[in-house]
This record gives structure tokens, C-alpha cells and sequence, in this order.
């Protein structure tokens, strides 16, 4: 939640430098969130992100922890501009493919759920910093979507854009809502137009009654793998070259881009923790 | 406003002045003043696993995560510094924007009060979350900045901070024994 706080007030506080320095673009400050039909991030944040009630929640929270819920107006990116199949994947659209907000990508039939019907319906979108100049698109779960399944963007059939709308702290559009049996998903996507190429992503859980088809696709009967622990870290002879994923002590050397470098503090290697990139960790020798 | 800006880069240079010094623009400063404070609160919440009942791993990936990521603020700060830019953005205008920086500083809080038995899965949760967050700072960099050093930073940000996720997953995918 802070951290487009921060935006807007590391533009806010910049002064004039010794340097050309060119006054700042919009900076991404919005935040939001539907709040009617309530939104995943929005049932569980007002459930209490310690003390969730329902199941879901509880899978939510105990799959990607609460940090998800006290940030629930943050589900977004910043770099969008409109391209959403190719910055979010399929399977991580109600996270928007981030992995703080990967416990509202469960693929569950028990998400607290709206009632729903077919006909013109107002829903309602809470900004807490809204934006002017934006895009809000709304779209629903196809016939036959079943919520067990993880959802994919060929998932989603949409229903109406608005373009170039300036949104206030809660905003009421009305849709017309198609025809649905059982659970399905109303997804919104805020495109910010002007200032930003910053995006945020929805999914709130509606009942239309009924039940949903049964999966096409035999249903999982293996249980989910128990993960392979990680593999124990492997050591290095001394004067190897650096790779990622070794554990290395105090004192190891190791080669990189031609050049020697000793560990100043023990640490599994990562990638974008080579040598040169980290003198916390290495002295070149 | 401009008008001072573009009148004060020109007193300061001077008009076609030979030796320009890299170019730096808003996005830089904004991405460096936030990524200090960012990166300043990675390093409280790496401390947290001092003296806390983690796992090897779980105790050395914070350590090296609060020492590298104290490298890169001293690193940035220099940049502000060199650049004639505040460190941070003033704190009434943290306040003006809803004072979020507290949302940190109370899950501290709450990290802090955690029983041992659901510390360590916490704190993991947390930096993932936290480091999520610098991805998304780094992307903003990325898509406006126009610093080289600071580009390349973003871009180191961007990569380290998504192995680190992947390592943390993979730790909380394996139960400690």
C-alpha cells in the first residue's frame, strides 16, 4: 500500500538540483479495488487478514500470507499500458501475476460469493486514490467456466469498456450481466490512460444459482506432489567458477567475467548476485 | 515551476556547456528516493531472523539480503547526493498521501510479536511480498528512468529480487524438519 504512497511523494518532494532534472510525469498514485460484488483481495481484507472467516480466506492467507490483504487496493502493475495478456499469465489473473498476491489465485467453489443474476446490475469500483483519464473494462466467466479450474484469459467474455472515465472514491457503473448458471467470476481491469501505464486487476466471486458443469478434464485425482526439498545447497572447490544456487563460505574464491573474487559473507548464490554485482558479499582479489 | 527548472539547469550549465553530466530525469530521483526507503525497510525486516528460531538457510539469505541491500542504499544515496536531490520525499507528504510507510513499520510490529512456530513462515511470506514490491518499483524505473547507473541498477533489482522470491517459495515449499 505504501508503495505508491511513495510515489507520489518522492515527486512531490523533488527540488530543484544542480542538474537538469525534468519536472516529474503523473506519478502512479492510484488504488483501488471492486467493492460490489466485492472483489477477493476486498471479502478477505474486510474478513481481517489475521483472522480470516471464511475457507477461502484462510487458504488465501496460509498459500501467500497477510501482507496481500493489509496491500489490497495495490493489485496492479506498474508497466502495463494496455498489453495484459502478455504482462499477466493465465492461471494468475486474479493476482495479476504477482507472487505477494498469489493466494487469490486459488481455484476454489467456495470463495465467498455474491448473488447474481442476468439483467442490468451496478457494481461499484472503491478507489481510495482515484484517477482521472482511465479505462475500466468488465468482463465475465464464459458458460461452462468451471471454478475449480484455474482462469485463463480465453476464459473471459467481455461485457463493457469505459474509456476516458474520471472514477471518484466509489464509483457505480451499470452493466448488463449475461446469462449464467452457478458460480462464475466478474474480472474489471482499471487501465490507467494518462501519466501511467499502471493497471489493476480484479476478481469477484458471483452465484447465479445452480451449478457449474463438471470439469471437461478428468479431475485432478493425484494429490499435489510433496515438493522435493531444496536440494542440499552444493558446495565448490576452492577456485571455481562462480555459478548460482551454490552455497558459499567465508573465504571461498571463485572466478567470474575473468576475474577473482574471495566471500566476504556466507550465502547461497542467486542470480543477480554475481560478484561484481554484490560487494556486501565479494572482494575482488 | 518549469520555467525555474529549465532557468536554474541553464544558470548551472551553463547554455551548451561542453561536458554534460549523464542524464538524469524524475523517474530516476523518484525511483532512487523510494528505492532507499524500500530497501531500508528490507533490511529491518532481515534483521527480524537475528536471534529468531529459523532455519540455516532462512538466517543466511536475510543476512546477505540486509548486507547487499545496504550496500545498494548507500550506493543510491550517494546518486541523490551527487545529483543534489533530497534522500527522502519530506515526511508531511507521507502523511499527506494517507502515511502509508506505517503499514510497514506495523507489520514489523507484528513480526516482531509472532511465536517462533509461525515466524519464520511469516517473515518468508513477508520479504516475498516486500520484494514483489521492489520488482514493481524497479519496472517503474525501467519503463521512465533515463540514468544508466540508475537503469542498471533497476535492472539488477528486477533479477535478484526474483530469484530471492523463487528461493524463498522454495523454502516454504519444504517444511523445516
Amino acid at each position: 500500500m505504501y508503495l505508491r504512497t511513495r510515489v507520489a511523494s518522492a515527486a512531490a518532494g523533488l527540488l530543484i538540483g544542480s542538474i537538469l532534472v525534468v519536472l516529474p510525469s503523473t506519478p502512479a498514485s492510484a488504488h483501488g479495488t471492486m467493492s460490489n460484488p466485492p472483489s477477493r483481495v476486498y471479502t478477505c481484507k474486510n474478513e481481517g487478514p489475521e483472522n480470516p472467516q471464511s475457507a477461502a480466506c484462510k487458504a488465501a492467507v496460509a498459500a501467500g500470507g497477510t501482507q496481500a490483504f493489509y496491500d489490497w487496493n495495490e493489485v496492479s502493475l506498474l508497466e502495463v499500458g494496455g498489453q495484459h495478456q502478455a504482462f499477466v499469465p493465465n492461471g494468475k489473473l486474479c493476482s495479476a501475476g504477482r507472487d505477494k498476491y498469489r493466494g487469490l489465485d486459488l481455484a476454489r467453489s467456495d470463495w465467498p460469493a455474491t448473488s447474481f443474476s442476468a439483467g442490468p446490475r451496478t457494481i461499484t469500483y472503491h478507489a481510495t486514490a482515484p484517477h482521472s483519464n482511465s479505462n475500466f473494462s468488465f468482463y465475465i466467466t464464459r458458460n461452462g467456466w468451471n471454478p475449480t479450474m484455474p482462469l485463463n484469459w480465453s476464459d473471459l467474455v467481455h461485457i463493457q469498456t469505459f474509456n476516458n472515465f474520471n472514477p471518484t472514491t466509489f464509483t457505480n457503473w451499470t452493466i448488463n450481466i449475461p446469462a449464467r448458471t452457478g458460480r462464475h467470476i466478474l474480472y474489471s481491469i482499471w487501465q490507467r490512460v494518462v501519466g501511467s501505464n499502471e493497471a489493476f486487476y480484479t476478481c469477484s466471486d458471483v452465484n447465479f444459482g445452480g451449478s457449474n458443469p463438471p470439469p471437461t478434464s478428468p479431475p485432478p485425482t493425484t494429490p499435489t506432489p510433496t515438493p522435493p526439498p531444496p536440494s542440499p545447497t552444493p558446495t565448490q572447490n576452492p577456485g571455481g567458477t562462480w555459478a548460482a544456487g551454490v552455497f558459499y563460505a567465508v573465504g571461498a574464491q571463485v572466478t567470474y567475467g575473468g576475474l577473482r573474487y574471495q566471500c566476504l559473507q556466507q550465502h547461497t548464490s542467486l542470480t543477480g548476485w554475481e560478484p561484481p554485482n554484490v560487494p556486501a558479499l565479494w572482494r575482488r582479489l | 515551476m518549469r520555467r525555474y527548472v529549465l532557468l536554474a539547469a541553464l544558470l548551472l550549465t551553463g547554455c551548451g556547456a561542453i561536458d554534460t553530466p549523464p542524464a538524469v530525469n524524475a523517474s530516476d530521483v523518484m525511483f532512487l528516493q523510494m528505492m532507499v526507503a524500500h530497501n531500508q525497510q528490507g533490511v529491518s525486516l532481515a534483521k527480524l531472523a537475528e536471534g529468531r528460531e529459523v532455519r540455516p538457510e532462512v538466517r543466511t539469505l536475510a543476512a546477505a539480503i540486509g548486507s547487499t541491500q545496504s550496500t545498494e542504499v548507500q550506493r543510491m544515496s550517494g546518486w541523490l547526493i551527487e545529483w543534489d536531490q533530497p534522500l527522502t520525499a519530506a515526511p508531511d507528504e507521507h502523511a499527506h498521501h494517507g502515511g502509508m510507510p506505517q503499514t510497514s513499520k506495523a507489520e514489523l510490529a507484528r513480526l516482531r510479536k509472532t511465536p517462533d512456530a509461525e515466524f519464520e513462515r511469516r517473515l518468508l511470506n513477508t520479504m516475498i511480498a516486500h520484494q514483489d514490491d521492489a520488482i514493481q518499483l524497479a519496472r517503474y524505473e525501467t519503463g521512465g528512468g533515463a540514468n544508466p547507473g540508475a537503469l542498471e541498477l533497476a535492472r539488477q533489482i528486477d533479477i535478484s529480487r526474483t530469484a530471492q522470491i523463487t528461493y524463498m517459495l522454495d523454502l516454504l515449499k519444504a517444511p523445516p524438519p
